[in-house]
């Protein structure tokens, strides 16, 4: 399953990467996807494991600064709920 | 050639500046412009010299270091950002035209805490005796024409303890004193990349305590439905494409002078000064503006009795000596050492100038003295 943590900014999705990196979490920056953002152009986490650390260590670092989505196996998104972070 | 005028542009580089930039115009893309890999190049390496400068200065946030074109536009950023028409506005006497232009161009109320040269505890009774009432402080850690330390870290105090934002020039102490953001408490802290961190010019740092108004509204690459500048940092005061060559080239400068630390510098460039005035006191017609230890970086003004201070440049840079001559765009500072009236001509030291070169630029002017005498 591959999942986004949608970034504020670029810089917060550097910085945001670098702090899960630190612990051992892959997540790669990317381009987010147009229709997730309301205003545009914007920047995402993309990782495909530890979602739930992911976001509590973010949370922790006041670096989730947007929404989390899981991309389904028909190449939608939905937005996560609370049972999957625990992924 | 010898090269003395360090606190203008330092020209001497460490070789990997050059290298980092040519590097960079060969790989790297827009940071921010998209998700390819030679924008996410450009994203990676504008990203590390955002971290590397805010553990350098001592920025919680990497996101608050933004990137500039030079001092001037980190100033004219930060200026804008607190002070309207009719802001009163407290200086010291030793600003640099990249505050009072601005100040004067928005038609502030400009108080000058004036102050005699190389005296700290004066310059810090100014401030104190003229701070009530003002809106905003602006001081430069340290002159550009003579090398005056200022004490930026007790007017800080000063300005907090009164609640007057302040806006730091650190010019002229950034890569050679230390520029501990924080410490200072400061709304902004503006400086060049490519005087003491040893970068490319047109480059320069904003280090952000506040939000910011843009001087420049544009693309971000980020938030492109609004037709406003993005509300957070660095974006905000970011827009254009980024000089992701100049930045490569800073953070190579910024390596460099982590690598031989600050105090390493600072001592260098004493070491320098006091052989320069060393040489120079006893020489006949020579005037030198010197402070006391602890009061005055790598930077000397001097004149020649009976010599233009322009005229004798020019015959310096004939034997191959780059001195500045002149008010160095800082007529404040000159009112305050009463050196208005002629200008001045001014050495300025770098980590890679040799002792050699000292010596052969004394004996230059001690040349020109007899010759004037």
């Amino acid at each position: 399953m591959k999942y986004l943590i949608m970034c504020k900014s670029l810089t917060n999705a550097q910085r945001a990467a670098l702090v899960l990196e630190r612990r051992g979490i892959g997540a790669t920056v990317v381009k987010a996807p147009q229709h997730l953002r309301a205003n545009g152009c914007g920047y995402a986490l993309s990782l495909y494991r530890r979602l739930g650390e992911a976001v509590s260590l973010l949370k922790s670092a006041g670096l989730l600064t947007g929404k989390v989505y899981l991309r389904e196996a028909d190449g939608s998104y939905r937005e996560a709920h609370e049972n999957d972070l625990s992924r | 050639m010898i090269y003395l005028d360090n606190a203008a542009t330092t020209l001497i580089k460490p070789p990997a500046v050059a290298r980092a930039m040519v590097r960079a115009m060969q790989t790297c893309a827009s940071p921010g412009r998209g998700g390819h890999k030679a924008a996410m190049r450009a994203s990676g390496l504008v990203y590390r010299c955002r971290e590397k400068a805010a553990a350098l200065f001592n920025v919680p946030d990497p996101a608050n270091v933004v990137f500039t074109m030079n001092a001037t536009h980190g100033l004219n950023i930060a200026i804008r950002s607190l002070a309207k028409p009719g802001t009163k506005v407290l200086i010291s006497g030793y600003e640099h035209n990249a505050v009072t232009r601005p100040l004067k161009a928005l038609g502030t109320e400009i108080i000058v805490a004036e102050s005699p040269l190389f005296d700290q505890a004066a310059c810090l009774r100014a401030f104190e005796e003229r701070i009530r009432g003002a809106e905003l402080a602006v001081c430069t850690m340290v002159s550009n024409v003579f090398g005056f330390i200022l004490p930026v870290y007790e007017i800080a105090a000063l300005c907090e303890r009164r609640g007057v934002p302040l806006i730091v020039d650190a010019s002229q102490a950034a890569g050679v004193l230390p520029v501990d953001f924080q410490k200072l408490g400061a709304a902004f802290v503006a400086m060049p990349g490519h005087k003491g961190l040893l970068g490319p010019q047109g480059t320069g740092l904003l280090l952000c305590g506040e939000r910011g108004e843009p001087l420049l509204s544009g693309g971000s690459g980020s938030d492109s439905l609004l037709q406003q500048m993005p509300d957070y940092l660095p974006d905000r005061l970011e827009a254009g494409t980024h000089n992701v060559p100049g930045i490569a080239g800073m953070m190579a400068g910024m390596d460099y002078v982590s690598k031989m630390g600050l105090p390493h510098i600072m001592r260098t460039e004493q070491l320098l000064l006091h052989d320069t005035v060393s040489r120079l006191r006893g020489v006949e017609g020579v005037e030198l503006f010197t402070g006391a230890e602890g009061t005055q970086s790598g930077v000397l003004s001097l004149r020649i009795r009976g010599r233009d201070c322009d005229e004798t440049a020019q015959l310096l840079s004939e034997r191959g000596i780059c001195m500045r001559s002149g008010l160095h765009c800082a007529p404040l500072a000159h009112r305050s050492a009463a050196t208005l009236d002629t200008g001045t001509l001014r050495m300025s030291f770098s980590p890679f100038v040799k002792r050699e070169d000292v010596k052969v630029c004394c004996a230059a002017v001690s040349e020109l003295c007899s010759a004037a005498g």
